[in-house]
């Protein structure tokens, strides 16, 4: 030892000096080999180490960002569930309402209790209604009665949602993307979450766009929608190429209140030029009736409707031609039901008016009021010119495409000469 | 006393004033009567009244020309100037921008407006343009935009014949040989070498980066490779180091015949 120290200054520098006993592997001037390891190593020189076979992962369990793109990359396989569930599944296999925490137990039982408490007072609730639509009232207190009826089935309504929503396996059951929207509490925590910012940025969109006062006078959106080319989702907003939205989009339309209902889809551009008035005009690009949609029956594909009894306008590409701002597409869900009505009612696509039936000019808020529709839901992207869009608008037959908009000169005020006394 | 002290304290004149007090205060001390030349006729004023730094009050600077140039109902045509301010006193509202320095601009032509619009600010003045005498701001919130296009339409002319249409009709492109006999030359290895800019005879630049591929192609048609090593593959670490380790222990090599080599001599 003391003749390696000798010999090699460094290892005077290795930090634990207090094992001094320990023998490190340090070579000191011998022409043999020391280490058993030393002699192998000429011998594994030449060949290749072996391949690493990548750990195989479990997409229910893998809980960290690294695992879940191993995963994806070596498995092709998507992690299940959310990530909270997966470190669940991983450390127990226990089910969650048993999972064996004194305070947790008690609180389930104590949620069990007031659980029990909602689902008393749903009953007397229901009773009540009962009681109250058997009842016999005047002609002038039909009315009254009425308002009564709607206020008690909201107050219901109210009462199903707290009856459930502490429960945590209801909580769990909604992050995993599980909760059945036939059910009153998951249409609740859906809708909760959309109005939460999904619908705030919605807002934002068609305010700051100012579809709001072009296209309808105000809407207040009570169905999310969301909007996919060619299998890509698009923002509201977006800039769409104009050969992606040559084809029909899907629609998927979200509602957050139960029951089948009847629909209007509309896309409307209100950006189509016009120079002899020196503005703008609108331009229908679909518009299409008597779509059925339901909390658990959301997707429309607009290219796949009923010829002759949902389709008025089919799909025309969205196009914006050279020179011009970006013009704005925004698709219009309208709910078949005049502003007191509870149920909507069925349109007879041929009755529809031939003025209805024209693309140029067509305005959505008259058809509004004479259909007696609803706006429930809106939607937008945008189009601009760009390669495509000539090919797009040749193979749909639209003319025009060869055409450019350039700015009209304005002529400058005249010079006006100030009097003589300044320049003296 | 006093006097002494200035003259050995400061060392340093008394002035004429203070002398002039001195002596007037001890003339009825004096036993002699005789008059003494008066100091007051001998004293100087000299300035007193600093001249620079901030001895007064900063006065106004030259005026910066603010202020309204247009006023409410003018026409204007875009870019025109419409009120010129220090900070945003005025806002720009329909159809107007505003500059670099708070400046509002008109954006379209038309008449200025100044109003305010409570929906969208509460209290904010904002300076607008509208399109018609008639017309007023803020417009109607639940109304369709007054907006005007501002654009003409003019027909494309027809596009050109592409590139590649161009060279079809044009005909083959003559090789090098064609150009002309006495410019061309053959290497020994049989390539062709045309006379370059700076009177070279040489392949052309894409045609020498072509050449070990070239090369290359015919070994491997023989059954040979001009290659010293497999292809190159970034991620195989093991190769990589097998082949710095074969250089390595060439170099040593070649070192140390060429040491022996000199120690011959």
């Amino acid at each position: 030892m003391a003749f390696e120290m000798r010999a090699r200054p460094l290892a005077k520098c290795i930090k634990c000096t207090s094992h001094r006993s320990l023998t490190l592997p340090i070579r000191s001037f011998t022409s043999a080999a020391r280490l058993a390891l030393d002699v192998d190593t000429g011998a594994t020189e030449t060949q290749a180490p072996p391949p690493s076979t990548p750990k195989k992962r479990d997409p229910n369990t893998v809980t960290t960002a690294h695992g879940e793109r191993q995963l994806l990359r070596n498995q092709r396989l998507m992690p299940i569930g959310s990530r909270r569930r997966r470190a669940a599944m991983q450390q127990s296999g226990l089910p969650f309402s048993e999972l064996p925490y004194q305070c947790f137990q008690e609180a389930r039982e104590y949620l069990r209790e007031d659980r029990a408490e909602k689902l008393e007072a749903i009953r007397i609730e229901r009773e009540r209604i009962e009681k109250l639509k058997q009842a016999k009232v005047s002609e002038t207190e039909q009315s009254r009665k009425e308002i009564r009826l709607q206020s008690m089935q909201r107050q219901l309504e109210e009462l199903k949602i707290l009856a459930d929503i502490n429960d945590p396996l209801v909580k769990k059951t909604f992050e995993d993307g599980k909760g059945d929207m036939n059910k009153p509490i998951y249409r609740y925590l859906a809708d909760r979450k959309w109005r939460s910012y999904k619908r705030r940025v919605l807002i934002q969109r068609i305010t700051q766009m100012n579809v709001v006062p072009d296209v309808l006078p105000s809407i207040e959106p009570v169905v999310s929608t969301s909007l996919s080319f060619a299998g890509r989702k698009v923002a509201h907003g977006e800039f769409v190429d104009s050969l992606i939205s040559a084809q029909a989009p899907k629609l998927n339309i979200q509602c957050y209140d139960k029951g089948k209902r009847l629909v209007t889809i509309a896309v409307i551009n209100p950006d189509v030029p016009d120079v002899s008035k020196d503005g703008f005009g609108y331009r229908c690009h679909f518009l299409a009736c008597n779509i059925e949609i339901s909390p658990t029956d959301t997707q429309v594909n607009l290219s796949k409707l009923v010829e002759d009894k949902q389709v008025v306008l089919p799909w025309l590409p969205a196009y914006a031609q050279k020179g011009l701002p970006y013009q704005r597409m925004s698709v219009v869900i309208l709910n078949q039901s005049g502003p007191g009505e509870t149920e909507t009612r069925p349109i007879d696509v041929t009755t529809i008016q031939a003025s209805d039936k024209k693309r140029d000019g067509f305005i959505l808020r008259s058809f509004v009021n004479r259909m007696k529709l609803t706006p429930v839901g809106v939607d937008l992207f945008r189009t601009k010119w760009d390669d495509g869009t000539a090919e797009v608008m040749q193979n749909a037959g639209i003319p025009g495409w060869d055409v450019e908009f350039r700015a009209k000169r304005i002529e400058p005020l005249p010079y006006q000469r100030k009097d003589g006394e300044r320049y003296r | 006393m006093v006097l002494i002290a200035h003259h050995t304290g400061l060392a340093k004149a008394p002035s004429m004033a203070t002398l002039a007090i001195l002596s007037s205060a001890l003339k009825d001390l004096r036993i002699s009567q005789q008059s003494l030349p008066a100091i007051s006729h001998m004293s100087k004023r000299n300035a007193s009244h600093q001249a620079q730094g901030r001895a007064n009050k900063a006065k106004d600077g030259p005026g910066k020309r603010l202020g309204a140039k247009k006023t409410g109902g003018e026409y204007v045509v875009p870019g025109n100037i419409i009120f010129k301010q220090r900070g945003t006193l005025w806002f720009p509202g329909d159809n107007c921008f505003m500059g670099r320095d708070h400046t509002i601009h008109a954006g379209a032509p038309g008449y200025v407006t100044y109003y305010k619009d409570p929906a969208r600010h509460p209290d904010r003045k904002y300076i607008g343009i509208v399109f018609e005498k008639g017309h007023s701001l803020p417009q109607p919130a639940h109304a369709v935009r007054r907006r005007k296009l501002g654009m003409l339409a003019y027909q494309t002319p027809p596009p050109t014949q592409p590139i590649d249409q161009v060279f079809d009709a044009l005909g083959p492109t003559p090789s090098i040989s064609q150009l002309s006999p006495v410019a061309v030359k053959k290497n020994s290895r049989g390539s062709t070498l045309a006379l370059r800019p700076g009177y070279q005879y040489r392949q052309a630049n894409w045609e020498i980066g072509r050449e070990a591929e070239k090369r290359e192609a015919a070994m491997q048609e023989q059954g040979k490779t001009t290659r010293m090593f497999p292809v190159f593959k970034p991620k195989n670490r093991f190769a990589a180091w097998r082949k710095s380790a074969a250089r390595i222990s060439k170099n040593a090599e070649t070192r140390a015949r060429n040491r022996m080599g000199k120690a011959k001599k």
